[in-house]
């Protein structure tokens, strides 16, 4: 086992990675940039070290800040946290040939699964059904607008590379394909380096399913079940839960199953989560593979009672899974909300600022894993999470009774929250009814959703 | 694939500085006295304006006044945090020059302040520009400031880090390396060594203070303000 970690990350997640060292007996550093100096994992942390300025390119995303961090704090391994430098297969390469190991996938499988595209075929290959999509990747206007046809509008334009909704667009005829190519290709260039974009076939009906897994390094893997993270604005995600009101019980089993056959049988090593699309009539579509800790997995340990970051460290630790299906509970219902510093009422406009009062909800079944206090200022330059509120209950209504009681408990006043939104949601018959659907909250638009709301209430 | 996001070195305000003098009949006072205002502007006006240019992301930015005309060109490739960060320290420099002179524009001088308030500055903003806080620093007492560390890595002080040696903002006075690249620490002002704040070997964080300058004496500065044969010889002033 590890005896010192160096956290390449900030936010809440830098504090749940904290917290699993801590619950392991690891020594845990914070690597943090200057906006972060008062951030409660630094406070926290048994050592901090700053790593550079504001600006992520020189900072979590810098690999040699990373690594020369860790270097110089006597640091055997680098937890990543999610996005930053966390599915980047040249900088796991660099920092297993420093001597150090990458908590995740090694490199060599994250190159495996670096490719949307390729990632899809190697898992068609391993029995998972697809979405219908382009052979490759798109190569000029031709090919896209040959395979568009092929494929049957409406169809969604990917990147290869892709993450978090950029370049990413759906379009309906030909004409909206050829307008917006250029775009798409300029975006995926632009966030990820990388212009590959492919198509896939855009279901407009669709829940998005996902399925936790985990392999360890002699090939026994587990799933944990499912989360149901329907609620997305613009192809990102506001509320997850579990489990998903979309299947039946069997079909769950059966989705999750095919999951982790698969990803053995591919080669996955580590925590991963295997996405889906589960069109109305139920049939399932592997989309893609997510090689970190995923934002969400607070609803999976909420049912599982797993500590999964723990569980990720030790995996990549070498020790064996030492869990079987059988061991893995699947206890009642959880959901969470994304506290995000994020106007609602003006499409989302993200907020920064001091927070001037603050109250973290509790009692039964509630958990907050937010890196928010009084005082603190929460920094422009980073995504707008501050906070994911994680209710459990018996059954899913007891879940959305002990949501709506937390989320009257939270305070974060001085800087805006999106908070209204999840208001709405627990009041609005779609999710209430567990008929909510990924392109929802964009069809109604968030100020009618939220205007609705009003009226109800 | 990874894209190693190595520190830009930075370079000194002379280099990447172009001047340009117009070409015009000129009486020997004249010349003095344009030579008296190139040497003002290498210490005041082009750092202030280096700074602007760092803050903004122009590529390009021109000033006329009178006969003299600066333009500041940024390297095609210059990373605008690295300019911004020498920025902050001539922008620092320039203050503390016009804090030492007394109240500004008493004697003929191009530095404006007209001329200052160019493009955003570089506090957040809507626009969520990441900033680069590691301003300079000045010392407790007040009469320095402390050059910090570039990188997280290992100290290496150079022989400029030696307590007493005189040097000019932007000189070289040791690296930072990290993971075997190294990052100059450079002089955050014009002074004289004092205090190490750091040993050779130290593993250091990125912001790290490392080297105390004491600034130069106010009569040193003075006298390079008013006489222009007090011109120090490693600024070049021709045209």
């Amino acid at each position: 086992m590890f005896r010192k970690i160096l956290i390449a990350n900030r936010g809440e997640i830098a504090l749940r990675i904290l917290r699993a060292c801590r619950v392991l007996g690891i020594e845990a550093v914070v690597a943090y940039s200057e906006a972060d100096r008062d951030s409660l994992a630094v406070q926290l942390a048994d050592e901090a070290i700053c790593i550079g300025p504001a600006d992520a390119k020189r900072s979590y995303l810098s690999a040699p800040a990373v690594i020369s961090a860790a270097m110089i704090t006597g640091s055997d391994a680098i937890h990543p946290g999610y996005g930053f430098l966390s599915e980047d297969d040249g900088f796991a390469e660099v920092v297993a040939a420093h001597g150090l190991t990458f908590i995740g996938p090694p490199a060599a499988v994250l190159e495996r699964f670096a490719s949307k595209a390729g990632t899809r075929e190697l898992f068609a290959g391993h029995g998972l059904p697809t979405i219908p999509g382009s052979e490759g990747m798109l190569r000029d206007e031709m090919h896209a607008l040959g395979e568009a046809e092929r494929i049957g509008y409406p169809v969604l334009i990917k990147p290869s590379a892709g993450g978090g909704g950029k370049g990413m667009r759906m379009v309906r005829t030909p004409r909206e394909l050829e307008g917006v190519l250029r775009v798409c290709r300029s975006e995926a260039k632009a966030a990820f380096g990388d212009d590959s974009l492919y198509l896939e076939k855009w279901l407009d009906e669709n829940r998005h399913v996902e399925i936790q897994v985990v392999v360890d390094k002699y090939g026994h893997g587990v799933h944990l079940g499912e989360r149901d993270c329907s609620v997305q604005r613009r192809h990102q995600k506001i509320i997850e839960e579990a489990p998903t009101p979309a299947l039946p019980p069997s079909s769950r089993v059966e989705l999750a199953e095919r999951a982790i056959k698969a990803a053995v049988a591919a080669g996955y090593e580590n925590l991963g989560t295997l996405e889906f699309l589960v069109d109305a009539s139920g049939a399932f579509y592997f989309i893609e593979i997510n090689c970190r800790i995923q934002v969400e997995h607070p609803v999976t340990e909420m049912l599982t009672g797993i500590d999964l970051v723990a569980l990720q460290i030790r995996i990549a630790a070498g020790e064996p899974l030492g869990l079987t299906q059988a061991d893995i509970p699947q206890r009642g219902h959880a959901i969470e909300f994304r506290i995000n510093a994020e106007d609602a009422l003006h499409d989302f406009r993200p907020g920064a600022g001091t927070i001037e009062r603050y109250n973290a909800p509790g009692g039964p079944g509630v958990r907050f894993d937010s890196h928010a206090y009084a005082g603190y200022e929460v920094p422009p330059y980073y995504d707008s999470l501050l906070g994911k509120l994680v209710v459990w209950g018996p059954t899913r209504e007891a879940a959305i009774a002990r949501g709506r009681a937390a989320l009257d408990e939270l305070v974060i006043e001085g800087v805006v929250t999106n908070t209204p939104i999840h208001r709405a949601l627990l009041a609005s018959k779609p999710f209430l009814e567990g008929h909510f659907t990924t392109n929802l909250l964009d069809r109604i638009g968030s100020a009618a959703f939220l205007a609705g709301e009003e009226r109800a209430s | 694939m990874l894209e190693h996001d190595h520190d830009a070195v930075i370079r000194s305000a002379t280099e990447r500085t172009a001047t340009e003098r117009t070409a015009t009949e000129r009486t020997a006072t004249e010349r003095a006295a344009d030579h008296a205002a190139l040497a003002r502007s290498m210490d005041e006006l082009v750092p202030t304006l280096i700074a602007k240019l760092g803050t903004t992301g122009l590529a390009e930015l021109e000033v006329r006044e009178d006969s003299l005309r600066i333009r500041l060109r940024r390297p095609a490739d210059a990373p605008i945090t690295d300019d911004r960060r020498a920025a902050d320290r001539a922008t620092d420099r320039a203050h503390r020059t016009d804090r030492s002179r007394g109240a500004p524009g008493g004697s003929p001088s191009i530095h404006q302040p007209g001329m200052t308030p160019v493009g955003p500055g570089p506090g957040p903003g809507p626009g969520r520009e990441p900033r680069d806080s590691r301003e300079v620093r000045t010392s407790g007492d007040g009469h320095g400031a402390i050059a910090t560390s570039p990188a997280v890595g290992i100290y290496h002080p150079g022989p400029a880090a030696r307590a007493g040696t005189r040097v000019r903002a932007g000189d070289r006075l040791g690296t930072v390396d990290m993971l075997g690249v190294p990052q100059e620490v450079v002089a955050p002002t014009d002074g004289v060594v004092g205090t190490s704040l750091a040993e050779g070997g130290d593993a250091v964080e990125y912001g790290q203070e490392l080297v105390a300058i004491e600034f130069a004496t106010t009569a040193t500065t003075a006298a390079a303000t008013t006489a222009p044969s007090a011109t120090p010889p490693d600024v070049n002033t021709g045209p």
